[in-house]
């Protein structure tokens, strides 16, 4: 079982590898073959991480004795819903780039990028040693730098430039930040491995210390969720990104954030996190705000959908900031189901301004509803999705953070959560808002030309598994929160007082 | 009177092999003209003798420190000691020169061309220096070493006979006259505070008790960083480095960037080693010269665009790191900024390997310049992986684990002592760094602009051997780390 573990991770490494390699060894790949061949590698990833998933294996061993630093891999409850999200996705995006060909490179370090994406990404939700876990996560700067600065929107150079620029210079800001919090943790608590350090709870540490570790680890971890006022990377990021870089961006790079900030910092400093959650929930709240607000105006559909990102993020850390078993319940799943809506949602995007040649709002098209109807009804399902409509996968999560923000941890700030909580309402109803406006321009109407391919084959394939999912998971809750439970009740802030 | 009980040929191994190597070279010049591939092999034989030597220092238990030249009646008292640290410094000098001889292989690259002999007996000369002065424990012997390590960098500076190689040298000739001024009058300092001639930190303790000889304790310390700063490229001891680097032929850049780097750090950890009890006004000396080094090296970096220049401000700045553990009283501070300099040695090594290959394959003169290496990855996926995996090492981002864990193990001494406010300045600046390397990473990923004339159809092999050895060494170091860290007794 240690070998499914371990392949979990080098198969991803070894074919993604390959294929950057390959790609100038090799003239001329067929770019059908290359995607065969990532395909073959992204499915063989997923079928192992279910595996993994199943049988929960654990390794653990010495990689770098000297710092104290552990090849120690694990999945428990709260990991499994996002490793098998990030898998599932890496199917998708390879899928997905059958009926969209990357542009601007070559083919074979496209899927090569994607797949050491993904591969950081899994690595990030596997390990279980807190330096190890700032390595995961770094992997996954580069390959997403080259995705955005080669394979970006073909239109404009310099903002392609600009987008991967600030991507990758806020993330190692972000990342190096979290560093120092992760060295100090190590240092404080004497260990850097995380089952180890979530058991502690924190024992032996005093109170400013633990403030310090967790505002480093917040504001660092913060910066990839993105929180209010350092998201302003996301926006051309998800915009210029071509589609399967938005995809995994937003679907699985903003949870590594999230995921990070219960790992490292709720788990392991409770008091220091209390201290920082009001702020935290209120950076939330204004992000939900500012993002609705910027949604209403925005008329880039490809960057309305980046700045949507930043409103559900927003009831993510809310959720989180509450403390409560409940609050981090919607927190992963909020994290999950903005995992499937955004991927969703950036897929049919990606897909339209392909075929619209631009994503500007204001032009006149002809009716989603008219001209391709499934591509009209998922993205129907996406926003109502996205708006928090209740039965689907967008409800729980953001129900559940306003609910946990009502009545927080004991010893929070009951007034300042339940402000929060209040407010954090007003920012649903922005998200019907900019929804139902998006939905009115591009799918109601009844222009029918010019005509518009409606989806088939692997992108239908691909939305149709996606739609399923919001649905699914929208009906059934308790699939994820299941999983999730357990390990939540012991990590909750409220669970040390 | 014979102050010397013990010699230990074996142990000085890593100094004679090189310094018999130089003489060697100029034996042979002597006896048979105008003869170029022997010297060169000679240097390398030589060198690899010098490597063999170390290793059995290397990754020693703490204490276990290989030591000779020891006084009599003093068993302890040992003028050559080398521990892991050291030893791992002295087997960085050696490759750094391997590194640099493998690159003055092709003749075009060296310059002035048929001066073989003189330039690799210089090479070895100031190798010698550099692995004496990691070994060296008392003023006379660190002090001449020291010297050995920079003087023959000023020629094999000036011999490119160009009028910038003349300009640098000269800039590197001042430098070098001032901060040996300054250790010299650092040396008389020390002497007068502690009447010790050993860098030893029980001597140091004693002459703190006193008042008055605190003072001059702490003046001759001040010299000393002073004066190592300048060879280290520290700000604001730096203003050389451009201009030699800029000046210097590429191998002889190599080499300043090398081995001559890891000449002046070790000078620095020895005189550390005996000062670090003295506690906070020299470590907060230490960490104001660390901030302003990454500082100014990485802005200066970001707006270059001739390749040796960038190259030579990211020394600047990553000299920074290496001393920022310095700024610490931790019992590992030394380990961790030999550790780092390790890994700075290798990833600008390999960096400077690729870059003698594309100035055989696109030309001399192109190849110091950004654009020339455009689409590299496309024409020449070797070299441009390489490149990429020493850049990225630099940087501290995957694949280049080993620049990553080189920064963690820098920090962690930083943040362990709570000095937050070093710690955000060394952040800041990793992501400034990240800017400064991924500029050049961009270009490579690029499309060439139109076929570019190839100077050559391949680099010469010593080159590619070169560049092969330094991916070898990121590969294998980035997956296990350990053999670094393990490497300086960490």
């Amino acid at each position: 079982m240690v070998a499914v573990l371990l392949a979990v991770l080098v198969v991803p490494a070894v074919a993604g590898t390959g294929l950057v390699l390959a790609g100038r060894a090799v003239r001329a790949v067929d770019p059908l073959r290359a995607n065969a061949f990532a395909l073959a590698a992204s499915v063989l990833t997923f079928l192992l991480v279910v595996v993994t998933v199943v049988a929960r294996p654990g390794l653990d061993r010495p990689w770098v004795p000297s710092l104290g630093v552990r090849l120690h891999l694990g999945v428990d409850g709260i990991s499994a819903p996002l490793l098998l999200l990030t898998a599932a996705l890496g199917v998708a995006v390879v899928l997905h780039a059958r009926s969209q060909p990357p542009e601007g490179g070559s083919v074979t370090t496209f899927y090569g990028c994607l797949l050491i994406v993904e591969l950081g990404a899994l690595a990030t939700f596997l390990v279980r040693d807190a330096v190890l876990f700032f390595v995961a996560f770094e992997t996954v700067l580069v390959p997403m730098w080259v995705l955005i600065s080669r394979y970006g929107d073909r239109h404009d150079p310099a903002a392609r430039a600009d987008a991967s620029g600030r991507f990758v210079l806020y993330t190692a800001l972000g990342s190096t930040l979290m560093l120092i919090g992760i060295l100090a943790l190590v240092h404080a608590a004497g260990t850097a491995d995380l089952t180890a350090l979530a058991a502690g709870r924190g024992a032996g540490i005093d109170r400013g210390t633990q403030t310090a570790i967790a505002v480093l680890l917040v504001v660092g971890l913060g910066i990839k969720v993105p929180l209010f006022p350092v998201h302003t990377w996301l926006p051309p990021a998800h915009t210029i990104a071509p589609t399967a870089g938005s995809v995994l961006l937003a679907a699985v790079l903003l949870k590594m954030g999230t995921y990070g900030i219960v790992r490292l910092a709720v788990a392991t400093v409770p008091q220091g996190f209390a201290a920082v959650a009001p702020v935290l929930g209120a950076a939330g709240v204004v992000g939900i705000l500012w993002g609705g607000l910027a949604c209403l105006v925005e008329n880039d559909l490809k960057r309305l959908i980046a700045y949507s990102s930043v409103a559900h993020m927003g009831f993510v850390a809310l959720g989180l900031a509450s403390g409560t078993a409940t609050g981090l319940q919607a927190a992963l799943f909020a994290n999950v189901a903005h995992g499937v809506v955004s991927a969703l949602l950036f897929f049919l995007v990606g897909g339209l301004k392909s075929r619209w040649g631009s994503a500007d709002l204001r032009v006149a098209r002809a009716a989603l509803r008219e001209v391709s109807p499934r591509l009209g009804f998922a993205l129907v399902v996406g926003f109502a999705a996205s708006l928090g409509l209740p039965g689907l996968v967008g409800f729980w999560g953001e129900f559940l953070a306003v609910y946990a923000a009502w009545s927080p941890a004991v010893g929070s700030p009951v007034t300042v959560f339940r402000v929060l909580a209040a407010v954090a309402v007003v920012g649903t109803a922005l998200a019907a808002g900019y929804s139902l406006r998006v939905l009115r321009t591009v799918w109601a109407g009844d222009r029918d030309a010019p005509a518009l391919a409606d989806a088939r084959g692997p992108e239908l394939a691909v939305v149709a598994v996606l739609v399923v999912a919001v649905v699914g998971l929208g009906v059934l809750p308790g699939t994820v929160l299941r999983s999730t439970a357990p390990d939540v009740s012991r990590i909750a802030v409220e669970a040390v007082r | 009177m014979s102050a010397v009980v013990s010699v230990d040929l074996l142990t000085l191994a890593p100094v004679l092999a090189p310094a018999a190597g130089a003489a060697a070279v100029l034996v042979a010049d002597a006896a048979v003209p105008r003869l170029r591939r022997t010297h060169l092999v000679l240097a390398v034989v030589a060198l690899a003798l010098g490597a063999a030597g170390t290793i059995g220092g290397l990754g020693a238990a703490a204490g276990d420190v290989r030591r000779t030249l020891c006084l009599p009646g003093h068993p302890d008292v040992c003028l050559y000691t080398a521990g892991p640290a050291a030893s791992a410094l002295q087997l960085a000098a050696l490759l750094g020169a391997v590194v640099t001889v493998l690159l003055a292989w092709p003749g075009e690259l060296e310059a002035p061309r048929g001066r073989t002999a003189v330039t690799v007996s210089l090479v070895l000369a100031a190798t010698t220096g550099a692995t004496a002065v990691a070994a060296a424990r008392d003023l006379g012997s660190w002090l001449v070493a020291l010297e050995l390590a920079t003087l023959p960098t000023i020629g094999l500076v000036a011999l490119r006979g160009v009028r910038a190689a003349i300009s640098g040298a000269v800039a590197l000739l001042t430098t070098s006259l001032v901060s040996f001024a300054m250790l010299a009058l650092a040396a008389a300092c020390w002497y007068t505070a502690t009447a010790s001639p050993l860098l030893a930190p029980d001597a140091a303790l004693a002459a703190n008790t006193d008042p008055a000889r605190r003072a001059v304790l702490v003046l001759a310390v001040v010299l000393f960083v002073a004066g190592i700063g300048f060879k280290l490229s520290l700000v604001p001891f730096h203003a050389w480095t451009p201009e030699a680097y800029d000046g210097g032929s590429l191998p002889v850049t190599a080499f300043l960037a090398g081995a001559s780097k890891v000449a002046a750090l070790a000078a620095l950890l020895v005189v550390v080693r005996a000062i670090t009890p003295l506690g906070a006004p020299v470590l907060t000396a230490v960490a104001v010269v660390a901030a302003l080094s990454m500082t100014l090296g990485n802005v200066m970096a970001l707006r270059q665009d001739t390749v040796l220049r960038l190259l030579a401000w990211s020394t600047v700045s990553q000299a920074g790191w290496v001393v920022l553990p310095l700024a610490t009283v931790s019992a590992g501070a030394v380990e961790a900024s030999t550790a780092y300099l390790l890994a700075y040695v290798v990833a600008t090594l390999t960096v400077f390997a690729v870059v003698a290959a594309v100035a055989q394959l696109r030309g001399t003169r192109a190849a110091r310049t950004l654009t020339a290496y455009r689409g590299l990855l496309r024409d020449r996926p070797g070299l441009a992986v390489a490149l990429g995996l020493g850049l990225l090492s630099l940087a501290g981002l995957p694949p280049g684990i080993l620049g990553l864990v080189a920064k963690v193990v820098a920090l962690r001494p930083v943040v362990a002592g709570q000095l937050w406010l070093l710690a955000l300045v060394a952040a800041a600046n990793a992501v400034l760094g990240v800017a400064v390397y991924l500029r050049w990473l961009r270009v490579l990923l690029e499309r060439p602009e139109g076929a570019i004339a190839p100077a050559a159809r391949r680099a010469h092999p010593a080159v590619l051997l070169a560049v092969g050895l330094g991916a070898l060494a990121l590969v294998l170091t980035s997956a296990a780390p350990q053999l670094v860290l393990h490497l300086v007794g960490g």
